[in-house]
């Protein structure tokens, strides 16, 4: 009986995570490159850092306020996302366990 | 003694004082003390991430490095916050969904093993107290600094505080705490902000101008403060991988209904704690452009009375009507900062001793409802105890190794364990307990050997373990689940995990 009610349930789940993994790990890699690679620009870059962007902000400056908002608007992306995407499937897969349980008793 | 802030303080106090009666007429069951019966709202949870995750450390200590070591200040403020990243793709869900009121919970749920709860139970322990030491520390320095009141006292005063907070109101006292901070804290750095902006005409670039003409270019540059280059990275890695080990914050996703509220929540604390931390570098470079890094050392060494002149100066300066309480006013609110984190703190602890450790490893989940909560209460005071020993001891030793080291720890033992199994099929118990002790051990055994306590005969040449102890946690979790075998069972089990993990829902449940 769990065989039946896992199999249609199965490929649903299989296909919400590959949608996630297809949208989580190019979020992953962009903050963690950027936060990061940041750092390692810090490190060993200081020159760099101290070209002048607008007036007296340096590009070190810059670049830390740009990585509060690419945190912000990456979060952002992935609460759109998941609000519109993954939360139907979610939904649509749990009404689908609720049938199969109530069709089994 | 400082009048204005210890009445400004009693007033902090009695409030949450008042929070904890209210609250503690409305905790009964476990579900009530550990995770305020999962009734909050994604932006109450919000706020009281915010309050929980911005310690003093935060408030005053990233004003204070701005302001004497300009760049590498705003470098600090920033990583707290792309943590939450981390958190919000990775664990914030799956963790609300597979878990009940502890870490522990997540891994049992996977793992269906006792050495992996108990592997859990260590590393929570462990981060909790590394973490609660040298805040109790803190509060002891700050407090003194700040009221007059004595070290012993103050660490005694936030102590018994904490136990009373956390004993009689469990979660719904300690966010609602959390979030009466949060509002005072950012309220704080929206009225200071308004100042600072006010004494520059509107034009913020003013004070980078200004603090660049008086200290040279170097100032806004990187390597005032952290050296060494790999210290940097070691530092951000800890931070941007560690808040998603760190107990006391993630179980905080727990007092939401679902899901998805706890995906909202983290957009709320988001852009509360984000927006604060980007105020710490304005707040600091203010500082250092009106008062003048000199006069800040001198008040204190580390320059953690920087936002509280600062609010001084703009409030009219030392000795006027408005100073006096600009100063009281964020005195008293960094105070109360500490409350709400230690708070946080024991709650934590309290559910791995009692809920993980009584209820489910020794009772094998066994006891009743009002036997638990009676054993949570218990736990809380004798952690409280506990950690005002711990503080008291620690006058005068360099609690900020102990920082350091909690949240090196999170992200090398805690992280690489929550994640593995949260994500790969094939991770087992062994791997489990492979990870923790690797992780655990790397770090503390780093932290030993590194400059921040053996100084120049150190063998380990960076203050942060983490760049090393992070991979090596990971490798303890990989070679762990290969030497154990395969554990067929528990990988066809991983679909079932997955499905509760990302749905909520499990095949099995009636």
């Amino acid at each position: 009986m769990t065989g039946a009610i896992r199999s249609p349930a199965r490929s649903q789940l299989r296909a919400l995570l590959a949608a996630k993994i297809r949208l989580l790990v190019p979020l992953i890699i962009i903050y963690l490159t950027s936060y990061v690679g940041l750092t390692v620009l810090a490190g060993f870059a200081k020159t760099t850092m101290a070209y002048k962007i607008v007036g007296p902000l340096n590009l070190g400056l810059i670049l830390i306020l740009f990585n509060y908002a690419l945190a912000w608007i990456l979060a952002l992306v992935y609460v759109r996302v998941a609000g519109r995407t993954y939360d139907p499937e979610v939904e649509r897969l749990r009404a689908g366990i609720e049938k199969s349980r109530q069709c089994a008793t | 003694m400082r009048y204005v802030t210890l009445g400004m303080f009693g007033v902090i106090l009695a409030i949450s004082l008042a929070i904890t009666y209210w609250a503690a007429k409305r905790t009964r069951t476990t579900s009530e003390f550990y995770a305020a019966g999962n009734r909050l709202s994604a932006a109450q949870n919000g706020f009281a991430l915010a309050g929980d995750w911005c310690s003093a450390a935060a408030f005053l200590g990233f004003t204070g490095l701005t302001a004497l070591y300009g760049l590498d200040g705003a470098f600090y403020a920033l990583g707290p916050l792309v943590a939450f990243c981390t958190v919000l793709f990775l664990i914030a869900e799956p963790l609300r969904n597979t878990g009940k009121y502890t870490l522990g919970d997540v891994i049992m749920y996977r793992m269906q093993r006792k050495p992996a709860l108990l592997a859990a139970v260590i590393g929570t322990i462990v981060v909790n107290f590394a973490y609660l030491m040298p805040q109790m520390a803190g509060a002891g320095v700050l407090i003194k600094l700040l009221t007059g009141i004595s070290y012993d006292a103050s660490v005694v005063l936030v102590g018994i505080s904490m136990i009373v907070y956390v004993a009689f109101g469990g979660m719904l006292a300690t966010t609602w705490v959390q979030i009466v901070k949060a509002v005072f804290m950012l309220a704080a750095a929206a009225l200071v902000l308004v100042l600072v902006l006010a004494f520059v005409n509107f034009n913020p670039l003013i004070l980078f101008d200004g603090v660049e003409k008086r200290y040279g270019t170097n100032f806004l540059l990187p390597g005032n403060y952290l050296k060494n280059p790999f210290d940097q990275i070691s530092l951000a890695l800890g931070y941007v991988l560690g808040l998603a080990g760190l107990p006391h914050v993630m179980t905080r996703f727990y007092t939401v209904p679902d899901a998805k509220a706890a995906r909202k929540s983290v957009i709320w604390v988001m852009f509360l704690a984000g927006s604060f931390f980007i105020a710490t570098t304005i707040f600091g470079v203010a500082a250092a452009y009106f008062i003048g890094k000199d006069a800040l050392q001198v008040a204190d060494r580390g320059g953690n009375l920087t936002l509280p002149l600062l609010a001084q100066y703009l409030g009219g300066g030392a000795g006027t009507l408005g100073g006096e309480l600009m100063l009281g006013f964020v005195s008293a609110v960094a105070v109360a900062t500490i409350l709400a984190v230690v708070s946080g703190l024991t709650l934590a602890t309290s559910g791995a001793i009692a809920h993980d450790c009584y209820v489910n490893l020794i009772k094998h989940g066994q006891v009743d409802e009002r036997r638990q909560v009676r054993v949570a209460r218990g736990a809380a005071v004798v952690i409280g105890v506990l950690a005002i020993v711990l503080g008291i001891f620690a006058q005068g030793v360099n609690v900020a190794v102990l920082v350091i080291l909690a949240i090196c720890i999170a992200a090398s033992a805690n992280f690489p364990v929550l994640v593995l199994s949260l994500t790969w099929r094939r991770f087992n118990t062994g791997g489990v307990v492979g990870g923790m002790m690797f992780g655990l051990i790397s770090s503390i055994a780093l932290a030993l050997l590194g400059p921040a306590v053996l100084g120049n005969d150190a063998v380990w040449p960076l203050v942060n373990p983490t760049i090393l102890s992070m991979p090596l946690g990971f490798l303890g979790a990989v070679l762990g689940t290969l030497l154990a075998g395969r554990d067929r069972a528990n990988e066809s089990r991983f679909d079932d995990v997955l499905l509760r993990a990302h749905t909520g829902v499990s095949p099995s449940d009636a």
